[in-house]
């Protein structure tokens, strides 16, 4: 009897070694087999073969050829069978492993079964004696230490990204600001300009009072800013971005930097219209830093040399003209209004990094093209954004609101003035507003006709001019909004009238710049063609005047 | 030995390969065709999650009763490849005892989110059944115990020193599992989960080389995951040492014969100690005293240690991780952007708040690394101090914390069987 289990013992045994060698062999195999597979799959990109490739570039240049299409479908269809065919068979393979692992796993366990183990008793019986328990304290102790040791390295070591980098910046005081062109509309985005004297007659096409002009390469609606005796400007079309250079006094150009590689830059340009082009806002300069955007979104800072420090895209802005607000610096902050139609903020980079500092969403306003303008209003600095429906006043250093006035209407293009208290804000087809900003910022008075389509207001000595696209020029009295005169134009205005030395400036469509008197009566001094047409905003420094025309710059003076 | 090797190597990356799968991109058309949308599969019946609760109470109870009344091992086997069908390959894994402990502590610092009573009774009822009756959840219910059982084939000892340094890993798993889950920094236990890909048949190739890897080593030590990484087993364990009722290897006395101490592969039987004489009692006791007072200074040392920790760390959230890319970017020390900070750009979604919400999860480290840091100080001073205590021990008995009920000394326990001659298999002192 014991004989006979015995033998069935061993019968049973030699099965199960068996089977378990079986399903071994049968396992290694289909291992082989999936492994081969799935190095297979790794090194064949089916769908960027050659021949796939290949096609693909002979159907872009006869995109209407049927016969073609139909083989690229079939070759990619092809692609796809092999790739679930491959899928199929990893997915196969993986359940038939399994089952082979599984019957080796049932031989294997049921052979020792047949052998149960018995104890060995050569064994320490006392394991968890004081040597042992001393061992194995010791064994706490390093792993322990290791770990903290490990683990305090690795927290030192471990850089904190999210530290803030301070760069010391140094930046212009306002009144250093003051004797500079820095920003679109001069310092504080105002319209008056620093200048002792000015020149009042020219003529561009003749030569006549202009002392040089130098052509742009690439087009741009901005208007130059200068710092000293260098003045920026910046060109963009569909496939290029650059920022120029140019010596005040000679004209020549001292350095032209392309900037084509930003990160995020977009694939393909957005559209924009011709009247706005790619490069519509004017740049700032900070004494140290210029800073520029393009329509695609790229925003950039460059030092007086023209090496790129830092460059970014913000998003492209979804604008159907396309991006024209322009940049202004508060500090080492650098402001942007960014109203799109997909979203709306005020942002606030750092100028020295370019990171942002804030970006205060702007949800309840639509789209817009107008700029900010900086002011100081007596108690603090505030940056005032006008846009449909609201007048909305920020802080610039931490992107807060301070107050909003609803009183706008319409795609908003016009930038607002400041003068004693007063905030002007204008838009055709809405009104012009004059915002008391004492106590609660109120309406104090209002106007209905000739307003400004994308020409913004000035405000000078008591005296607001305001021009409008169809030609007409109103002058009125800022605190009672008493028109003083107005008068018309033969062409329109999308410029805004400047007011340097006593006189205001103001180009109309075909280039031509009025200058008369910034005074209660209207007293034209002079009518002057530059040769070209331009919408430019004027720059006055040197006791000059710089303008940038469709195609050149011209300075005007000695 | 050599083919052996050669296979369990094939096998290895064989089942690695097996898993994953490729992306392919949808195919272009032009003929008009519109592709089917996307549709969120519904969540699983309600009847079927309490099911699910219902399979759960039914095995703990099964296996309770075959542990502590039955003493079947043979029963516990059959169970246990029930629960690996059903809680494994069935529901792939999935509400799981394990990763429950996330749900729980993300909802206890999280605002808002609900935690499904399936999830609540999945955590506590294998914890009630423990205090009860030992850990038979590990014994039978828990597919991943289940998994790395059946493959146990010839099992070796660890020396005591390792086993005990090893088992303190779950302890640092479960604070980190617990801290990455308050924190919402994610679940860890199911993102290094090394069975599910088996139970899904499909994984991410190093999680399926991972499980593969620890099925191989515990073909030799017994249960790898369970005992030196699973993190659960602390609370378990915790339980466990306080059951009311706990697996005894023989059914009355025992009589020290030795024969079940062998039978454990999990090393959890405590052997009669033999008092040793080499070391004074003042020694002990003065090592004690020192070990006590340095307590509160380990714990905060750790405390602090683990406060330091908290950049690495919260570097595992998305958040924070999304804000140092976009931090990087934003300050030009990387000028290539990722497929991840472009979709947050294209959200509009201000940089600053970005910012803040990863700073503020950087806090929320600092102070959960405070927390665990000071647990693990803890608890490596009690492991250390309960090293250090001697306890008489005359007979073999089932470790509480550390034995998984699996009944494997049952049948090595010579008490009560009707066909052996005790008295023989006395030790010769005590016979």
């Amino acid at each position: 009897m014991l004989m006979e289990k015995k033998i069935n013992t061993e019968l049973l045994y030699k099965i199960a070694k068996r089977t378990a060698i079986i399903a071994a062999a049968f396992a290694a195999i289909i291992s082989i087999l999936l492994i081969a597979n799935y190095l297979q799959t790794k090194s064949l990109d089916p769908l960027h073969s050659a021949a796939l490739q290949q096609l693909m570039s002979q159907l872009q240049q006869n995109p209407n050829d049927a016969a073609l299409k139909e083989q690229i479908r079939a070759l990619d269809l092809l692609a796809r069978k092999a790739y679930f065919t491959t899928q199929w068979q990893l997915r196969s393979g993986g359940f038939l492993l399994f089952a082979s692992v599984l019957v080796i796993l049932i031989s294997l366990k049921f052979i020792s079964s047949l052998h149960p183990q018995l104890p060995d008793f050569s064994r320490d019986k006392a394991r968890d004696s004081w040597e042992q328990k001393l061992l194995a304290r010791r064994m706490i102790i390093y792993s322990g230490l290791g770990i903290v040791v490990i683990a305090f390295v690795l927290g030192l070591s471990a850089q904190n990204q999210l530290k803030d980098h301070v760069v010391k910046a140094s930046f212009p005081s306002m009144n250093e600001l003051h004797k500079q062109w820095p920003t679109f509309r001069g310092p504080g985005g105002l319209g008056i300009a620093d200048a002792k004297q000015a020149p009042t007659s020219w003529n561009g096409k003749t030569g006549e009072s202009i002392k040089w002009k130098a052509a742009t390469l690439l087009p741009g609606r901005n208007s130059p800013i200068i710092w000293d005796k260098k003045i920026f400007l910046s060109g963009a079309d569909e496939k290029s971005q650059a920022v120029y250079c140019y010596d005040a006094d000679s004209g020549d150009m001292l350095w032209n930097t392309e900037l084509n590689d930003i990160p995020g830059h977009p694939a393909e340009a957005p559209d924009v219209t011709r009247e706005t082009g790619f490069a519509a806002p004017t740049m700032a300069a900070d004494g140290e830093r210029l800073f520029v955007i393009f329509a695609t979104g790229d925003l950039a800072c460059l030092d007086f040399d023209g090496k790129r420090l830092w460059a970014k895209n913000i998003g492209v802005p979804d604008n159907h003209y396309g991006h024209s607000s322009s940049l202004v610096t508060y500090k080492d902050v650098l402001l942007v209004q960014y109203d799109t139609n997909e979203g709306r903020h005020l942002f606030g980079f750092r100028s020295t990094t370019g990171e942002q500092v804030y970006a205060t969403p702007r949800d309840d306003v639509e789209i817009s093209w107008a700029s900010p303008i900086l002011v100081n209003t007596g108690p603090r600095m505030e940056t005032i954004l006008n846009s449909n429906p609201f007048v909305i006043s920020y802080d610039p250093a931490s992107g807060q609101e301070l107050w909003r006035l609803n009183c706008m209407d319409g795609e908003v293009g016009p930038s607002l003035a400041y003068a004693d208290g007063f905030v002007y804000a204008v838009n055709e087809y809405a009104r012009l507003a004059a915002i008391k900003l004492q106590g609660t910022p109120h309406i104090a008075w209002e106007y209905e006709d000739d307003l400004a389509e994308a020409s913004s207001p000035t405000v000078f000595n008591g005296l607001l001019f305001m021009a409008s696209s169809y030609g007409m020029l109103t002058c009125f009295d800022a605190t009672s909004g008493e028109v003083q005169w107005s008068h018309e134009f033969s062409k329109g205005f999308y410029s805004s009238p400047i007011v340097a030395a006593g006189n205001v400036y103001l180009i109309d469509h075909g280039g031509m710049t009025h200058v008369f008197k910034a005074d209660s009566q209207f007293t034209a001094i002079a009518d002057n063609p530059l040769g070209e047409k331009s919408d430019a905003i004027p720059a006055f420094m040197h006791g000059r005047i710089y303008i940038r025309g469709e195609k050149n710059l011209y300075c005007i003076g000695k | 030995m050599k083919k052996t090797v050669v296979l369990l190597i094939l096998l290895l990356i064989a089942v690695a390969a097996a898993g994953p799968k490729q992306r392919f991109p949808k195919p272009d058309f032009e003929s008009g065709y519109e592709r089917p949308l996307l549709n969120t599969p519904a969540p699983r019946q309600l009847v079927l999650e309490y099911l699910d609760i219902f399979v759960l109470f039914a095995a703990l109870a099964l296996a309770s009763w075959l542990v502590l009344k039955k003493r079947s091992r043979r029963g516990v086997f059959w169970l246990m490849i029930f629960s690996l069908i059903y809680f494994g390959f069935w529901r792939k894994g999935c509400v799981c005892s394990i990763g429950s402990i996330q749900n729980i502590a993300y909802a206890l610092f999280t605002n808002g989110y609900a935690v499904p009573v399936t999830v609540v009774l999945f955590f506590l009822l294998p914890l009630i059944f423990a205090l009860f009756f030992g850990r038979t959840f590990c014994a039978a219910v828990c597919p991943l115990g289940a998994i790395q059982d059946i493959v146990v084939l010839k099992p070796t000892r660890l020396p005591y020193w390792l086993n005990q340094a090893l088992s303190m890993i779950p302890y640092i798993y479960l604070g980190l599992s617990v801290l990455f889950a308050a924190t919402g920094a994610g679940f860890l236990i199911c993102r290094y989960d090394p069975f599910v890909g088996f139970f899904r048949f499909g994984a991410r190739f190093n999680m399926l080389l991972f499980g593969a890897s620890l099925l191989l080593l515990g073909t030799v030590v017994a249960r790898p995951y369970c005992r030196f990484l699973c993190p659960y087993g602390v609370l378990l364990n915790w339980m466990s040492r306080l059951s009311r009722r706990h697996l005894s290897i023989t059914p009355s006395e025992c009589i020290n014969c030795r024969l079940c101490e062998a039978s454990c592969p999990f090393d959890a039987i405590n052997y009669p100690a033999v008092e040793k004489a080499e070391e004074p009692r003042e020694t002990r006791v003065r090592r004690i005293a020192v070990l006590v007072f340095l307590i509160p200074l380990v714990i905060l040392s750790s405390g602090y240690v683990g406060a330091k920790m908290h950049i690495p760390l919260s570097k595992g959230h998305a958040t924070v991780a999304l804000a140092e890319q976009i931090k990087l970017e934003e300050t030009g020390r990387r000028t290539e952007r990722t497929d991840e900070t472009n979709a947050f750009r294209s959200t509009g979604k201000p940089i600053p708040q970005l910012y803040a919400e990863a700073r503020q999860i950087q806090r929320q480290f600092k102070i959960g690394g405070w927390l665990i840091g000071g647990f693990l100080g803890l608890v490596f001073s009690l492991k250390l101090l309960n090293l250090s205590f001697f306890r008489r021990q005359d007979i073999y008995e089932a470790d509480r914390g550390n034995c998984l009920s699996c009944g494997r000394c049952f049948d090595y326990c010579p008490v009560g069987k009707p066909d052996v001659d005790l008295e023989k298999l006395k030790p010769a002192e005590s016979a």
